[in-house]
This record gives structure tokens, C-alpha cells and sequence, in this order.
């Protein structure tokens, strides 16, 4: 046996080898401040990553609610853009960062929640109450 | 054999192809998600977790084939979402049937039943259905009670119609080497053509992020499971990449191997990570730094992936690259791959975590580690 695996037992292989998982951010209902550019572009950096929808205010005054699922960054805000979807229009449109004043996480974060302890909870609860057919179902498409 | 001889004749020509022409990246299975709506809210996926006017979305026919056109690969795997939830998916598989690529649509099977009569059978088109293990653990899994049940029927009924069925099956922390191997037994004998089994991939985006595993563990629970494996059962996968998930081969990944293209564009830089979106796959070859991604890169969002979407096509070039790779896979065709060590894995009961812990990457464990405290 190598040195490597005199060192660990197997119990440790288990404690050590859980993969961590990502800790989730609670970004839902934040107004970030956007005080200079370095924030503004650390806030759409996150609203990339974020499962819900955003409302961006721009700088005529205009609110755009979206999803957005890619960004573009350049040397310049101007040339920085984000990728989105709005709720009713199906083609994918751009905006760049120099035109947003505001941005809302106001939409609900779809990957919150659900964790597998909880649906065992439920299950166990369901199944000790006699119900059958236990199970999560999606959210409903509104 | 698992695999046709026709997809296997298409895919070692193609890889041939591109290394006489010493093309180093290219696809080999294009991941193509047509939608993400799905009729399950299972807690270890990270694929659906949308705003509901992103479900509703999806992509048209012509996009599903253009994308298609776009790369010309052999393989395309039909995920999702739930590929049965969009009404024209019997279009779509025509028209990549009619291109002559080999088509797995899988589907969790709630709607086989129902909509079996809009597909013809055919040797390019076989349903991949998800089922994680035997009852209790996929219906678990899948968080619902039942489902196992429902996607049984449904692959009765699709053998009975004389469609292709295989079986698609993702392992999370805990999950028991013998109840999988007599979930290999069961499925065998509903006769599905073939099994696909992987490590959970510890998406971003999935609301339980607690049981996902390392390396080790899946080393271990793979060699416990496929090890002294019974000649009844097939595997619709690469030898190689199986002996990679047991501990016997090192790989690295190749993410541009399987591509994946949603209503977003081409995923960057691979199935499971999204970090962007391109235009056209050529675009994704070229604007994605591939050099930080992949174990080996030292990236922590990879350091515990070792899912069929990025190593699968290393261990298939592998195998149709070399004549040493191609002896290496007909050998792992036949093997029952017998391993006195592996049966004592067998005697270990499974133990789930329930709590996340640090990770700590040990460096390049031998396949006896995963031997210690046996």
C-alpha cells in the first residue's frame, strides 16, 4: 500500500470525499447599490447566475423585466452587453451595461429550496398519514 | 453487444475521419435540449430551474435540426426537460432519423405510453429511459411515488412495439452497489437493449446540494457495482469509460465532445456547467479557454466530476484511435471484469451523507484506497 493510503481510513475517505455542493446565495428581493462600475458589473455577474427574473431600469427611465442567461464583457461598459429573455416576447435581445441605472432581483429564485431531507420529511410524514401517490410536483407555469 | 454495429461502424468511421484529418476537437453526441419543462421536480437536477415564461419556451423543429446540420456528429441524446412534454418531438426525431444519426430521446417515460403511437421504430432510434435503480430508490430519487411503475410500463409497451429501449441511470451519494446490480438483473430481463449508468453531477442549480460525491466514492461505488459483473448484462456505454468509472483507466475530460444546444445557443463550456452561450458550435471552440476546465485544470466546479458528458468521448476516441485502444475496448466488451476486492465492497453497506463537508481533493488515490477499511 502507498503512503497515501496508510494515511486515510476508509471513514475519512467518506467524511473527506463529500462533494461540498454550492452554497446558494439568497439574492432574491436585492437592490444592489451599483455605486461604480466595478459593482455594476459584479451585480449582472450575478444576475447571470440567478434562476429568476430581474427588472433592470435604464437610464431613460425605461423597465425591462428579464431573465438573463448570458453576458458579454468588454474593456468598457459600452462595450459589455447582457443576453435575456423578456416574459412576453420570444425572440432573445441585448442591452448594454452602460444603459442600466437599476437592477432588482424581483422575480422568484427557482433554485432555492426542495433540498432532499425536506421531501424525505414529507414522505415520511405523507406515507405515516395513509396517502399514496406521494411525490413533488413542478411549479405550476402560471 | 448494447451498442448496434451500424452506430458503432458510424462512430469509429467518423472518429477515424477526424483524426486523419487531424481534426483534436470535435463532437461526437450532440446533448440537445429542446425544452425544460419537465413533469418531475427531482431534487438533485439542476436542468429546470427556470422562470415559468422560460419553461414555456422551447425550440422549433427547424432549430432542432439546424443545430444538427450544424455539427453532423453520429450521436444525438434528446434531454431536457422532458422531451415528451413538446408536441412536435415526433417531427424532430424523424428528421435526425431521416440524417441517419442515432438518436436517444430520454424520457422519464410519465408519457411514453401516451404518446407512443406518433413514433416508428428503427435501428437509429431507441427511448433512453431514466430510472435511477429498483423501485423505491428511482421513485426517491425522482422524488415521486410511482413513477418507477409508470416508466415500466412504458418500456414493456415500447418492446412490445419492437422500439429500442435502454435504460439511463444517475447515482447519487449512498446509492447501494447491490440494489443496482439487481436493478441490472430486472432490467435485463424486461429486456431494454442496454443500461447507462453515471455519477450525479453536483450541478450548481439543484436545490439539494448535499449528495453529490467525490471521486473516491464513485471509484469505489462503480468497482463495487460493475466489478464480477454478470454476462447478462449490457451496457449501452464504452468499456473504457466504464473502467474509468471503476478506478482502471485515467482520462481527462473533453468537453467539447458532447455539446449541448437549448433555446440559450451552444452551451459553454460543457453539458453540465453553464457559463455562457455561443452562436454556433465553431464559435463555442473558439471562445471557450478549455485548458481551465476538466479535473486536471485544478477548477473546482470539475475536481468531482467524472460524468459520461465530458469523459465518455475521451474513452470513445481512445478506443477507436489506436489498435491498443480498440483491443483495450473489445476486451471490456467480453470481460467480466472478476475482483476478489470488489466483492468485499459488496459487504459494505451503503452510507449516505447527510451533511456537506469540505472538500478535500486527495491526490491521485490508488485503486486501493478505496480498498482500505474493508
Amino acid at each position: 500500500m502507498s503512503a497515501e493510503v496508510l494515511k486515510y481510513t476508509m471513514d475519512q475517505v467518506e467524511a473527506l470525499e463529500i462533494a461540498p455542493g454550492t452554497e446558494a446565495e439568497n439574492l432574491e428581493g436585492w437592490i444592489p447599490e451599483l455605486a461604480d462600475e466595478a459593482e455594476l458589473r459584479l451585480a449582472l455577474e450575478k444576475a447571470f447566475s440567478y434562476r429568476g427574473d430581474v427588472t433592470l431600469t435604464l437610464k431613460n427611465g425605461e423597465r425591462i423585466e428579464a431573465f438573463v442567461f448570458d453576458r458579454r464583457t468588454g474593456r468598457t461598459l459600452a462595450d459589455s452587453w447582457l443576453h435575456y429573455f423578456a416574459p412576453n416576447a420570444p425572440e432573445k435581445r441585448k442591452l448594454s451595461y452602460a444603459e442600466i441605472a437599476r437592477l432588482e432581483f424581483s422575480g422568484k429564485d427557482r433554485a432555492a429550496g426542495k433540498h432532499w431531507e425536506d421531501w424525505v420529511k414529507k414522505y415520511n410524514e405523507k406515507k405515516a398519514a395513509g396517502e399514496k401517490n406521494i411525490g413533488l410536483v413542478p411549479d405550476a407555469l402560471e | 453487444m448494447a451498442i448496434p454495429v451500424a452506430q458503432m461502424w458510424a462512430v469509429s468511421s467518423y472518429v477515424l475521419k477526424k483524426r486523419m484529418a487531424g481534426v483534436k476537437k470535435y463532437p461526437l453526441v450532440l446533448m440537445l435540449e429542446p425544452l425544460f419543462r419537465c413533469n418531475l421536480a427531482c431534487a438533485g437536477c439542476g436542468k429546470v430551474q427556470y422562470p415559468p415564461h422560460i419553461l414555456k419556451k422551447q425550440l422549433t423543429v427547424e432549430e432542432c435540426l439546424g443545430a444538427m446540420d450544424e455539427i453532423m456528429c453520429p450521436i444525438v441524446c434528446v434531454p431536457g426537460g422532458e422531451p415528451l412534454l413538446h408536441k412536435d418531438m415526433p417531427k424532430i426525431i424523424e428528421g435526425l432519423v431521416a440524417r441517419k444519426r442515432f438518436v436517444y430521446l430520454c424520457t422519464n417515460a410519465l408519457e411514453l405510453k401516451n404518446r407512443i403511437d406518433e413514433f416508428k421504430p428503427s435501428v437509429h432510434f431507441a427511448f433512453a429511459v431514466h430510472l435511477d435503480g429498483q423501485r423505491e430508490h428511482h421513485d426517491y430519487s425522482v422524488c415521486r411515488e410511482g413513477s418507477y411503475d409508470i416508466a415500466v410500463e412504458g418500456i414493456k409497451e415500447a418492446r412490445k412495439r419492437g422500439f429500442r429501449v435502454i435504460t439511463n441511470s444517475t447515482l447519487f451519494d449512498g446509492a447501494d452497489p447491490n440494489s443496482a446490480r439487481a436493478f441490472f438483473d430486472e432490467m435485463m430481463g424486461m429486456g431494454v437493449e442496454g443500461m447507462t449508468i453515471s455519477p450525479g453531477y453536483s450541478y450548481e442549480k439543484a436545490p439539494d446540494q448535499d449528495h453529490f460525491m467525490g471521486r473516491a466514492k464513485t471509484r469505489k461505488l462503480f468497482r463495487g457495482m460493475l466489478s464480477n459483473r454478470k454476462s447478462s448484462w449490457k451496457f449501452n456505454m464504452s468499456p473504457l469509460f466504464l473502467e474509468f468509472l471503476m478506478g482502471d483507466r485515467h482520462y481527462e475530460c473533453s468537453p467539447w465532445s458532447m455539446p449541448c444546444f437549448s433555446i440559450f445557443g451552444w452551451q459553454k463550456p460543457c453539458y453540465l456547467m453553464q457559463e455562457g452561450y455561443a452562436n454556433s458550435y465553431q464559435e463555442l471552440l473558439d471562445s471557450t479557454t478549455w485548458e481551465n476546465y476538466g479535473a486536471a485544470s485544478g477548477n473546482p466546479k470539475c475536481a468531482n466530476c467524472m460524468v459520461s458528458c465530458g469523459y465518455e468521448g475521451t474513452a470513445v476516441m481512445d478506443g477507436f484511435s489506436s489498435w491498443k485502444g480498440f483491443f483495450a475496448m473489445a476486451r471490456g466488451t467480453f470481460s467480466l471484469y472478476k475482483d476478489k476486492a470488489a466483492l468485499k465492497l459488496l459487504e459494505t453497506p451503503a452510507k449516505p451523507a447527510h451533511r456537506p463537508a469540505p472538500l478535500v481533493k486527495i491526490k491521485e488515490p490508488e485503486r486501493a484506497l478505496e480498498e482500505v477499511g474493508v
